[in-house]
């Protein structure tokens, strides 16, 4: 993957620098690569830029294979891993390249107003957009409501910017990374209740790649393959006022409940998880629906340091969006990369040792989209 | 405040333009399933319930209750200022709308009228307390 940040690049050009790597890192050629799946949410509103799959592929040598462009929100990317893993474990392609890019800061030309309607628009036309709801919003009233029916407090939320802050200065590719203090968070400006300008991910540019091979295939591989085990995804109702509860969001229990029957596992066996982080509340939602905590103790969990990447369920070390970045298209196989490094043991300073069972969250708009995807070292 | 024409009760379903012609001229539209009695706030041409494409315009309750809120900081283009949205518990269905006069989670509100700032109009409800 590209470090996450600001780039002044085209869309092709930073693909490539995620591809690539990706395809050496495989030690494949780009003619064995038989298929593309390709992520990227907002290209056609932010850069006038659709149709890139086949732009794309013909960039990095690859033109003529199936190609096919994924766009679900901020799950984007996920759902096209999801789609190629299911597509090589059908034998439907051997080698095939996922991934998805996209950019989200000034470096479009798009100021903070346009760009948040942008996001905007993953909510509903009618009966959404017309209230003013933003992104920010959306996951306040899931957090609100939270906060209502088990005391999650602010400062609580607050840890885990701290939390994932501090995780992100041992990510070389992190957009953000320092020592900071729940204080540093509970000052800066407030975006919607209850959360401040630190509560929040930032707008983000960059790219991310994985190979995905049959598993006689990636025996052959230069580097040490990885396993994916079980892949969920599930959606909810959109509207949000639709749901049958805001705080439970029930795609994630319902994605997890499937990728943990698939791995045979249960979420005791998960040794850390890669959740989606948008906004701090989110990440407690995440954290009780995947059942790593119990329904109440996210919040009281990160504060205790339970969640740290020393703690006994480490969530994010990556930085999570929070401190990583959160280029929408690229973040779900992002998060594919983060497990693949922890699970070869190549994550250097903010290495969980042994992890030998990981798990990704990666949810899209008001969590109506979620695919949750259980890795594991390969034996 | 009008009740649902025969046109909303169909032979033809309710659309949003139907929807939206009760909000501006102040009446909460919903549907319900003939089916199964499932209550939704916003049109539906089935039930997430049961399936069924019989949906009947409903009139909504205008006092509700505050399931969810925040306050607006940073809002899109289009939009000015600090607002609050939340959604409002209207019985057994719930509307996503803009709130006035900073309620909390909980707390009555009334619905009062519509605000057209992006496209097409949003529900308003103030505090009833
Ligand atoms: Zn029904």
């Amino acid at each position: 993957m590209t470090e996450f940040g600001q780039h002044d690049r085209s869309l092709e050009e930073l693909f490539a620098d995620a591809a690539l790597p990706a395809i050496d890192d495989a030690g494949v050629g780009v003619s064995e690569i038989d298929a593309f799946y390709f992520g990227n949410a907002m290209g056609g509103m932010t850069e006038n830029e659709t149709h890139l799959a086949p732009a794309l592929a013909t960039h990095l040598g690859m033109q003529g294979i199936p190609c096919q462009r994924f766009e679900d929100a901020c799950a984007t990317s996920s759902n096209a891993f999801k789609h190629a893993v299911e597509a090589v474990e059908a034998g439907r392609h051997d080698i095939v390249l996922v991934g998805g890019v996209e950019r989200c800061t000034p470096e479009t030309g798009l100021d903070t107003g346009v760009m948040t309607r942008v996001f905007a628009s993953a909510s509903h036309g009618q009966y959404e957009q017309p209230t003013g709801l933003t992104f920010p919003g959306v996951f306040a009233l899931l957090t609100k409501r939270h906060m209502h029916e088990y005391g999650t407090t602010e400062a609580q939320l607050a840890e885990i910017a701290v939390k994932n802050h501090s995780h992100g200065q041992y990510n070389p590719h992190a957009h953000f990374g320092r020592d900071a203090t729940v204080e540093d968070v509970l000052e800066s400006p407030i975006v919607a209740d209850p959360f401040h300008l630190m509560d929040c991910c930032p707008f983000s540019d960059g790219a991310s790649a994985v190979v995905v091979a049959a598993p006689d295939r990636a025996e052959s591989f230069s580097s040490t393959p990885v396993d994916v085990t079980g892949i969920g995804h599930r959606t909810d109702a959109v509207p949000l006022a639709d749901k049958a509860d805001l705080t439970e969001t029930r795609a994630a229990r319902q994605a997890s409940t499937r990728a943990y029957k698939q791995a045979n596992i249960t979420a005791d066996a998960v040794d850390f998880a890669e959740v989606h982080d948008c906004f701090t509340g989110a990440e407690v939602l995440a954290t009780e629906a995947l059942g790593l905590l119990k329904d109440g103790k996210g919040g009281p969990a990160a504060a205790a340091g339970r969640t740290r990447v020393d703690g006994e369920i480490p969530v994010n070390p990556s930085g999570g969006l929070k401190a990583k970045g959160h280029p929408i298209g690229a973040t779900g196989t992002a998060q594919i990369v983060e497990l693949t490094t922890q699970l070869r043991g190549d994550a250097g300073k903010r290495q969980i040792g042994d992890a030998s069972t990981a798990l990704a969250h990666n949810l899209g708009g008001d969590a109506a989209t979620t695919i949750v995807t259980v890795m594991e070292a390969h034996a | 405040m009008s009740e649902p024409t025969d046109a909303d009760k169909g032979p033809g379903h309710v659309k949003y333009e139907d929807w939206r012609e009760h909000l501006e001229t102040g009446t909460l539209l919903g549907v319900q399933c003939q089916s199964c009695g499932a209550v939704s706030a916003t049109p539906k041409r089935a039930c997430s319930g049961c399936g069924s494409r019989e949906m009947a315009a409903i009139e909504l309750p205008e006092r509700g209750t505050v399931y969810s809120e925040t306050t607006i900081n940073v809002p899109p283009e289009d939009f000015d200022g600090t607002y609050q949205v939340g959604v409002v518990g209207l019985g057994e269905t719930r509307l996503l709308a803009r709130l006035r006069g900073a309620v909390d989670i909980g707390e009555t509100v009334m619905f009062t009228g519509t605000i057209v700032e992006g496209d097409g109009p949003g529900p308003v409800f103030e505090s009833a307390e």
